[in-house]
């Protein structure tokens, strides 16, 4: 596998380099922490990022494959249109927010206003997510296997919530429904494609109360 | 309270029921408090008996059961009764009845310091002597981008189509929108709720999307807008135009994020923004992945990057600290920044947000101008004003105050044949502008609507260019704040600009150790922003 190390390189120089190295092989970048908009807008191709990662890695992501061997600081997958974002260890504020598509996996914890204004996507969360995650939610799933904090999938207008632990408290617009054997089969097959030991049976689901909340 | 003699009033007689059934109805002089009517008790007749001591409640007219009875004020009711005007009496009522505030489309209106108190200073004997508009050439060009980007912007004229939605707009006037922008040489914007597709090649005036056939000369560009609803937004849609709006605020309603209303969401729209069909599209105020300047710095740097440092990003402020956010904008590195103004318009917004919030255009530009001059970079990072602009003549005020282009928003919908009836939200647009049924949008043709906006964008080109060679210029980057003249207090006091007679700006704008135009040692405006 090709390595890039990104050490004293810019955001420009090592993104080209990836432009480059990306001939259906994949690439590995090491000590890239310090860069925010590390593998933006790549339509395809496998990218490792081995360490922990800025902010924003993986932005605007539109089919690449792109993982984090640590953890990765905010913004993780901003505006994804497609492919596959995979955290091994944390996120912290905001990952998954504004994707059309694609699927984002943090094997750790996510933090504040993971998943907002999620359009289409599916995110994972493996361990507990923030506050005011899947926060005005409007396609996709938000799947949290841990614990959430206050406000959890607050103003919810479309999509799905699951969550295997507790809330400490619920957004607006929200109503908790039993899961169909068509969700349970969906997380199980989730769990299996991304070897998550997880129960569906022990999970919850919230959906929107209502697709109109707004007083304007 | 000084309403006696202010009001007419005046009774239809064709529907009014006493004047065809004497006897059958006095509601009028029952209701009135004032004893403007009188009722005959003989004859049954109801008449007017002195009008003089009307107020102009209104009671009378509310309570007539044929609706037969008009008041109007002698005086301007602005004078006569402010601030109980007819309006805000009738808002309160609505308020009072639904429990709902007011929401509307279009922009500001009523009494706001704008460019009317300014007058141009055109050249005599002592100053360079005036070009000949019909016989001299003068340089009208703007480029943005020009020493950052691969592709810079060239308009050919200083001007752009302000932001305006997909969504708050019908497709067809956005087609048309492209359409003049390439007729003109200028850009259009997607603004915020995705890409109409044909945007993209009508705005380079290529009749398909094989941009192979030219038939509007000298062709536009497209501006695509990046904002905080992110509606349509991918790593296509960004690689699409031919620079990127960043947008931080909007003149009609800073601080808040864009509306569009549930009736205005149609399948298309929907399928553009990803909400439910007739649910409203309400976007963030802020950016959700956005925390700090340096996280602003960094999303400039990937949307550099994810368009191949070809084309210039730009951002787009609303009216409320101009020199620390347009310092802010530098610092993130834009190419240009578009400032709006307290009158810029919108499809939508709650009424006392788009009447009460924001700073004047007037008075945004010349911090916004000193904090380009202190960084150093006035002129090279392009100021567009935005907010109200109606004509050539507000756009070179602008444009001596330090702008280098100005945008019409509003009167490129005024352009389109828009009359101004401030519905817009409600999506019944009788010209097919701001909305999406089917039966409104046939009645716009983008080909022949996209002519009068080029047709508009030619007329005030050719008036900025008058103006610009009457004051000795051949060139709109040679203007300046000599230009021009404040002609009241006011006006000279929110822009520092001379006043007329005094032939310098007011003592306030002067500090110790200044240069005289208001700017102190440290080189920031004073008073302090």
């Amino acid at each position: 596998m090709k390595t890039i190390d990104a050490r004293n390189k810019d955001l420009k120089d090592v993104n080209s380099l990836l432009k480059e190295a990306l001939n259906g092989m994949p690439v590995k970048v090491k000590n890239a922490a310090h860069l925010h908009g590390l593998a933006a807008g790549f339509k395809g191709g496998e990218i490792v990022i081995q360490g922990n990662a800025g902010d924003y890695i993986g932005v605007l992501n539109a089919g690449a494959t792109v993982q984090v061997t640590r953890n990765a600081a905010r913004y993780v997958a901003d505006n994804m249109t497609s492919g596959t974002v995979i955290i091994a260890g944390d996120a912290d504020y905001g990952a998954g927010q504004y994707c059309y598509g694609g699927t984002v996996i943090v094997r750790g914890n996510a933090g504040d206003f993971t998943a907002t204004m999620n359009k289409g996507a599916i995110v994972i969360v493996c361990g507990n997510v923030g506050d005011e995650a899947g926060t005005y939610m409007l396609k996709g799933d938000l799947i949290v296997v841990g614990d959430a904090g206050e406000n959890f999938a607050n103003c919810l207008i479309r999509g799905n919530v699951y969550i295997g632990g507790n809330w400490k408290s619920l957004g607006s617009n929200t109503k908790v429904e039993p899961l169909s054997a068509e969700d349970k089969a969906k997380l199980k097959a989730y769990f299996e494609t991304y070897q998550i030991d997880a129960d569906p049976a022990t999970f919850k689901k919230i959906v929107a109360a209502s697709e109109k909340p707004f007083y304007h | 309270m000084a309403v006696i003699g202010a009001f007419c009033v005046s009774v239809n007689k064709e529907v009014c029921l006493n004047a065809r059934m004497p006897g059958k109805c006095a509601t009028c002089a029952e209701v009135c408090p004032h004893g403007v009517y009188a009722l005959d008790s003989h004859t049954g007749e109801v008449a007017v008996q002195n009008f003089n001591t009307c107020v102009g409640c209104r009671i009378c007219a509310e309570f007539c059961p044929t609706n037969a009875i008009r008041i109007n004020p002698a005086e301007p009711e602005y004078i006569t009764r402010y601030p109980w005007t007819f309006s805000t009496i009738e808002e309160i009522h609505y308020k009072a009845q639904t429990g709902e505030y007011l929401l509307r489309g279009f922009g500001t209106h009523g009494q706001t310091p704008h460019f009317d108190m300014i007058t141009v200073v055109p050249s005599q004997i002592a100053s360079m002597a005036p070009l000949d508009k019909y016989r001299e050439e003068c340089d009208m060009e703007v480029v943005i981008g020009e020493d950052t980007c691969k592709k810079p912007v060239v308009l050919k004229v200083p001007f752009v189509w302000a932001a305006m939605s997909f969504g708050a707009l019908s497709k067809e006037a956005k087609m048309a929108l492209a359409i003049g922008a390439a007729e003109a040489g200028i850009a259009t914007n997607t603004g915020e709720g995705g890409l109409v597709p044909e945007e993209a090649w009508l705005a380079r005036g290529f009749i398909d999307k094989a941009q192979e056939h030219k038939k509007w000369q000298p062709g536009g560009y497209l501006i695509i807008q990046w904002s905080t609803g992110r509606w349509g937004v991918s790593v296509d849609y960004l690689n699409t135009g031919d620079a990127v709006e960043v947008k931080i605020g909007q003149g009609a309603k800073p601080g808040m994020g864009g509306h569009l209303l549930g009736a205005k969401v149609t399948q298309d729209v929907s399928r553009v923004r990803g909400v439910p069909v007739g649910s409203d599209a309400l976007s963030p105020c802020r950016y959700y992945d956005v925390q700090t300047l340096d996280d602003m710095k960094h999303m400039v740097a990937f949307l550099r990057d994810v368009t191949d440092y070809k084309v210039p990003i730009l951002f787009k402020l609303g009216p409320s600290r101009p020199y620390a956010d347009v310092a802010a904008c530098i610092e993130a590195g834009a190419d240009a920044i578009s400032i709006d103004g307290l009158v810029g318009g919108t499809g939508c917004s709650p009424d006392i947000v788009t009447q009460g919030v924001g700073i004047p255009t007037v008075a945004c530009l010349p911090p916004a101008v000193q904090a380009l001059k202190d960084y150093g970079v006035h002129r090279k990072v392009k100021l567009i004003a935005l907010g109200g602009m109606r004509n050539g003549l507000d756009a070179f005020k602008a444009m001596a105050m330090g702008a280098d282009a100005a945008g019409f928003g509003s009167a490129a919908e005024v352009a389109m044949g828009c009359r101004v009836c401030y519905a817009c939200q409600k999506g019944n647009c009788p010209y097919g502008i701001t909305s999406q049924k089917p039966e409104m949008r046939a009645r716009l043709d983008p080909i022949e609507t996209g002519h009068r906006l080029g047709n508009f964008i030619r007329a005030c080109a050719e008036e900025v260019k008058i103006l610009t060679m009457l004051s000795g210029h051949k060139s709109i980057q040679e203007l300046s704040p000599e230009d021009l003249r404040a002609m009241d207090l006011n006006t000279a006091a929110l822009t520092g600009l001379k006043l007329a007679g005094y032939e310098r700006p007011l003592p306030i704008w002067d500090v110790p150790g200044g240069d005289g135009r208001g700017n102190g040692k440290n080189g920031k405006p004073h008073p302090e922003v």
